[in-house]
C-alpha cells in the first residue's frame, strides 16, 4: 500500500470533510499536500497509523480521486466520490458492465428470473454489478457465481475463475468492507471479493446506516452500462437507482410483471413511462450492442416439456402466484388430477410452491 | 352415638375420590376442626354447615366436634361438595337420622346458609366415584349425575327436605326418566353449516379429510380469507358421538364447570376455540388443587381451534405435542400426578407473514421479516400438521354465485362412511394408523412409492411426515372409494392399494410453510 492511498484513505474518514469537498481537493492535488493545507483538521499520526491496521486487516486496497487506476467512470461523475475502498480487481471495470437491480422481497419467479439473467449474459462475458442486497440483488450474483462455476469446471479446473471469459461480479456495498451486511449473504460477498470486485465508498468499520443505500445506489448505477429492474415496489431502493441512472443518461430496461402484484408495480410504471421491456439475455445484448442471436445457439432448457395438459395448467398460472383453490377454480379440474399434475411439473421443475402458493418458473413452454 | 362416617367424593382432574367423611363429637371446649388435609372451600364448610342446619330448625351440638376426610391416598381434597355430608353425619351422631342411613347413601352437595342444596362442580366424575350407595345430589345438577350410567341418584331441595326424605315422611323429587333424556339430546341441530362457505374448494375438501381421518389442519392464509368461518363449520360435519365417548366428554366438561347444554350430556363433538392469550395452566390443565382439565381436555373427542396461532406463547404451543401424538396429558405436581384424556382434532389458523397478505408479489415483507416470524411455530409442531393449506380470498364471482356449496349433512355422511370404513379395517381411525399397520392397510403402488421417495430424497418430508402423508392418502382413497360407490351399498371392507393420484393429493394438502428461498435449480 503506498503512502498516498493510506493518507487519502484516512482524509476520507475525517468526519466534516465531506465527500464533495474531499473530491475537489483531491482532484488537484496529491493526498499528502492536501493534508498540509487542511493543518489542524487533518489526520493525525495516530489516526492514520490505525487506518493503515484497519486496511491491512481486512485487505482492502484503496484508490483516490488522483489516483492513476481510480475508475475513469466515475472520474466525471456528476456526484463522484473521493475515495474508494475495494477487494478484487479494478480491471474487472474493463468488462461490459449490465447492472441488475431489485426488491428484497422478490418473487420465486423474480429470484429465478434475476439468477437465470445474470448466468446467460455472465456466460457472454458481461460483468453484473449489483448491490448484495437480499432477494433479487443476492440472486443475480449467484447466478455468476453458478456460471464462473460451470465454466472452470468445463475447463477440468485448469483456469481459475478469474481468467474465465464469463463475465464477472462487481457488487457495491453501503457498508465499510469489513461489516458483512446483511450477514446471510457472507459466502456471495467473499466470492465477489475473490473473483470479482467488491467496492464501497464508506471506510472501514462504517455501519450500513440507511441514507447510505441511496449514495450507493448512485456509485452502482454510474458503473453500469445499462441498468435492468427485475422486479420493483412503486418506491424503494431500485426505484432511486433507476432515477440516478436516468441522471446518468445510462438505459434503464424492466421485466414486465403482472399488473396485479405489488412486486412488479415499478417496474411496470418504467415500462408505461417507455423504457425498453427484458425477457431475456437477448433483450440486454441488444441493448449493449452485442447481439450474439448468430453465433450462439438458443439457450437450453433442461427441462423436460410438459404434455399438452401440463402445459395448458402452466398457461393458467402464468403471470402471477396462484393457491391450490385459485388454480382449481381456474381450470375446474378436480383436486386429485390438479395434485398430480403439479407434483409432476414440481419434480422438473416448471413450477415451484412458495409458502403455498404455486409460481412458474422461467417463461414456461 | 359419638361416631359415624358418611359417604362422599371429591374430584381431582377428571376423576373422582370416594371419600368418608368421619365425624366424631365428644367432650371438651365446644369447637369444630376439619382434618385430612381439606383445602379452602372444604374449611369453609364448617361455617356453612352450622348456618344450614340452624336455618332448618335443626340441633347443632353444642361440644367438640372433629371432622376427618378419609380416602385411601392422602392428598388434598377440595370442593364445596361435601357440606352436605358432613350435615348427615352430625344429624347421625345426635340421632336425629339413624345410622343405617350412612349405608345406604352418599351425599354429593354444597349447602347455602339457608339450607338449600346447591350444585357443585363435577357432579359426573363425583357421582361416577361412588358405586354402592343412593347418591344424593342437589336438583339443578340431578341431569348431569343420572349420565354417570347411574339411576339411582335422587335430589332434594333444602337440608330439612332431605332429612324428611331420609326418615320417609316425604317424597324426593321426581325425576325424568333416562330414555327421555336421550330423545331430548339427539334433537339438537347444528347451528352453521358448510354450504355458507363460497368457493375454497380447496380447503374444503381439505377440512373434509381432516374430519373423515381426524388429520390435524393447518390453514394459512390472508386476513378475511375465510379460515376462521370454515375452521368453526368442522363440529357439523363430524359423526355424533357414541355414548361411551359422550360420557367422557361429558365428564371433562363437567370436571372443569364449563355449562353442560340443557339435557346434561353432551352428544355433539366439543368445539373448543381458546383465545391467543391463553396461559400454559389453562390449556393443559392443572392450576388449582383439584387440578382443573384445559381447553385440550375439554376439547376432547371434539375440535381445538387455534386462531392466530402464531400469536399464542411459544411455550403454549410446544406444551400441546405430547399430548397430540399420545392422545393423554399426564400432569405431575408435588402431591398428585393424574392423567387426563386429550384425544382432538387440531385446527388451527395463521397468517403466512407479518403484512398478513402472504401472496408473493402482493406481500411487502422481505425474506427475513417472514423468516423471524415463522419462527414462532417451531418445526416439530408443524410437522405435526397433517394438512397445510393455504387459503386464498374468495373470488367475487365465487361469493355472489347463488348456488349454495354442499351442505354440511351430506359431508357429514361420506365423513361418517370413511370412520366407520377405517374402523372395520384397522380397528382404528386413519391418522392413528401405525408404521406397520400402514404396510398392511395402506399398501403403495410402484409410483406412488416412487413419488414419496422423491420427495424423501430432496429433504421434504420427514420420517414423521413420510407416514402422515400416507395416512392422509389413505383417507383420500377411502373417501374417493366413498364418492364412487353410492354410500347405501354399505361398507365394505377396502385395503385397495394408495396410487400416486393419492399421495400426490396429500402432498399438495400438506404444503411448506417457509418461503421458498431459491431461485431456481440450475
Amino acid at each position: 500500500m503506498n503512502d498516498e492511498c493510506l493518507l487519502a484513505a484516512a482524509l476520507s474518514a475525517v468526519p466534516r470533510l465531506g465527500t464533495r469537498r474531499l473530491s475537489a481537493m483531491l482532484a488537484v492535488q496529491s493526498p499528502s499536500k492536501a493534508m498540509e493545507m487542511l493543518g489542524r483538521e487533518a489526520p493525525g499520526a495516530q489516526e492514520i497509523a490505525a487506518m493503515k491496521q484497519k486496511l491491512e486487516d481486512g485487505e482492502m486496497s484503496v484508490s483516490y480521486i488522483g489516483a492513476h487506476d481510480f475508475p475513469a467512470l466515475l472520474v466525471d461523475d456528476v456526484a463522484r466520490p473521493s475515495v474508494l475502498f475495494y477487494r478484487g480487481d479494478l480491471n474487472v471495470l474493463q468488462q461490459r458492465r449490465v447492472g441488475i437491480v431489485g426488491t428484497r422481497s422478490a418473487t420465486a419467479a423474480g429470484r429465478y428470473m434475476a439468477s437465470h439473467l445474470a448466468y446467460d449474459l455472465s456466460e457472454q462475458g458481461v460483468a453484473i454489478v449489483s448491490g448484495l442486497a437480499r432477494g433479487i440483488d443476492a440472486w443475480a450474483h449467484k447466478g455468476v457465481l453458478l456460471a464462473l462455476d460451470r465454466d472452470t469446471k468445463s475447463h477440468d479446473g485448469k483456469i481459475s475463475a478469474r481468467d474465465s471469459h464469463c463475465g464477472q461480479a462487481i457488487a457495491i456495498v453501503a457498508s465499510g468492507l469489513d461489516v458483512t451486511y446483511p450477514k446471510e449473504n457472507a459466502e456471495l460477498w467473499k466470492f465477489v471479493a475473490e473473483n470479482g470486485l467488491l467496492l464501497t465508498e464508506s471506510p472501514p468499520g462504517t455501519m450500513p446506516e440507511a441514507f447510505r443505500f441511496p449514495l450507493r445506489n448512485r456509485i452502482l448505477a454510474a458503473l453500469s452500462e445499462v441498468l435492468v429492474v427485475i422486479e420493483s415496489h412503486a418506491k424503494g431502493g431500485s426505484m432511486i437507482t433507476v432515477e440516478e441512472a436516468q441522471r446518468r443518461d445510462i438505459s434503464v430496461m424492466a421485466v414486465p410483471g403482472s399488473p396485479r402484484a405489488l412486486s412488479s408495480a415499478g417496474t411496470n410504471l418504467l415500462l408505461q413511462q417507455g423504457c425498453a421491456p427484458v425477457v431475456d439475455a437477448t433483450d440486454v445484448m441488444v441493448a449493449l450492442g452485442l447481439d450474439n442471436r448468430r453465433n450462439h445457439p438458443q439457450v437450453f432448457d433442461s427441462r423436460r416439456t410438459p404434455s399438452a395438459q401440463d402445459q395448458e395448467l402452466i398457461s393458467q398460472m402464468r403471470g402471477e402466484a396462484v393457491t391450490l383453490d385459485q388454480l382449481l377454480m381456474r381450470t375446474s379440474t378436480d383436486l386429485v388430477q390438479t395434485a398430480l399434475a403439479l407434483g409432476r411439473l414440481e419434480s422438473e421443475g416448471w413450477v415451484v410452491n412458495n409458502a403455498g402458493w404455486w409460481e412458474v418458473l422461467g417463461r414456461g413452454c | 352415638m359419638a361416631f359415624s362416617s358418611v359417604r362422599s367424593s371429591t374430584l381431582l382432574g377428571v376423576q373422582g375420590k370416594a371419600v368418608d367423611v368421619e365425624i366424631h363429637v365428644g367432650m371438651g371446649l365446644p369447637g369444630f376442626t376439619i382434618v385430612g388435609q381439606p383445602d379452602e372451600a372444604c374449611r369453609e364448610s364448617r361455617d356453612r354447615v352450622r348456618a344450614a342446619l340452624l336455618s332448618c330448625d335443626l340441633p347443632w351440638p353444642n361440644r367438640r366436634i372433629t371432622v376427618n376426610l378419609a380416602t385411601s391416598v392422602h392428598e388434598r381434597k377440595g370442593g364445596a361438595g361435601l357440606d352436605v355430608a358432613i350435615a348427615i353425619g352430625l344429624l347421625i351422631v345426635q340421632d336425629i337420622l339413624p345410622n343405617e342411613i350412612a349405608e345406604r347413601y352418599a351425599f354429593i352437595a354444597e349447602l347455602g346458609l339457608d339450607g338449600t342444596l346447591r350444585p357443585v362442580a363435577g357432579v359426573v366424575p363425583l357421582v361416577a366415584a361412588i358405586d354402592d350407595r343412593i347418591v344424593v345430589v342437589a336438583n339443578e345438577c340431578e341431569r348431569e349425575a343420572r349420565i354417570a350410567a347411574r339411576d339411582e341418584v335422587v335430589c332434594a331441595q333444602t337440608l330439612a327436605h332431605l332429612v324428611k326424605c331420609l326418615t320417609g315422611e316425604a317424597a324426593w323429587i321426581p325425576a325424568p326418566t333416562s330414555t327421555q333424556v336421550r330423545t331430548i339430546i339427539n334433537a339438537a341441530p347444528p347451528i352453521i353449516d358448510m354450504k355458507d362457505v363460497r368457493g375454497q374448494s380447496a380447503a374444503r375438501q381439505a377440512l373434509e379429510i381432516a374430519a373423515a381421518g381426524a388429520h390435524h389442519l393447518l390453514f394459512v392464509g390472508p386476513p378475511g380469507a375465510g379460515k376462521s368461518m370454515l375452521a368453526q363449520r368442522v363440529s357439523g360435519i363430524l359423526p355424533v358421538l357414541t355414548d361411551e365417548e359422550a360420557v367422557a366428554t361429558t365428564i371433562v366438561h363437567s370436571a372443569a364447570q364449563v355449562s353442560l347444554p340443557q339435557t346434561g350430556i353432551i352428544t355433539l363433538p366439543p368445539f373448543r376455540a381458546p383465545h391467543h392469550s391463553t396461559s400454559l395452566v389453562a390449556m393443559v390443565g392443572g392450576g388449582t388443587s383439584t387440578m382443573r382439565p384445559g381447553e385440550i381436555s375439554l376439547a376432547t373427542n371434539g375440535v381445538l381451534f387455534l386462531d392466530e396461532l402464531g400469536e399464542f406463547a411459544p411455550t403454549v404451543l410446544d406444551a400441546l405435542r405430547q399430548p397430540l401424538e399420545d392422545g393423554v396429558v399426564r400432569l405431575a405436581r408435588a402431591k398428585s400426578s393424574i392423567t387426563m384424556p386429550a384425544r382432538f382434532l387440531l385446527i388451527a389458523a395463521t397468517n403466512p407473514c407479518p403484512c398478513g397478505e402472504g401472496m408473493p408479489g402482493v406481500c411487502v415483507c422481505d425474506d427475513s421479516a417472514k423468516k423471524r416470524y415463522l419462527r414462532r411455530f417451531s418445526g416439530p409442531l408443524l410437522d405435526r400438521f397433517d394438512l397445510r393449506v393455504a387459503v386464498s380470498r374468495p373470488h367475487v364471482d365465487e361469493l355472489l354465485a347463488d348456488t349454495p356449496a354442499e351442505s354440511s349433512a351430506a359431508i357429514a355422511k361420506r365423513v361418517l362412511h370413511v370412520r366407520e370404513m377405517a374402523m372395520l379395517r384397522s380397528g382404528c381411525l386413519n391418522s392413528s394408523l401405525s408404521a406397520d399397520m400402514l404396510d398392511e392397510f395402506a399398501p403403495l403402488t410402484t409410483s406412488a412409492a416412487a413419488l414419496l421417495r422423491y420427495h424423501l430424497e430432496r429433504g421434504r418430508l420427514s420420517g414423521r411426515g413420510y407416514h402422515r402423508i400416507r395416512r392422509v392418502a389413505r383417507t383420500i382413497a377411502d373417501l374417493q372409494s366413498a364418492n364412487n360407490r353410492s354410500i347405501e351399498n354399505g361398507i365394505e371392507n377396502s385395503t385397495d392399494q394408495i396410487d400416486e393420484a393419492h399421495v400426490a393429493t396429500a402432498l399438495a394438502l400438506r404444503v411448506g410453510v417457509h418461503p421458498q428461498l431459491s431461485g431456481d435449480r440450475l
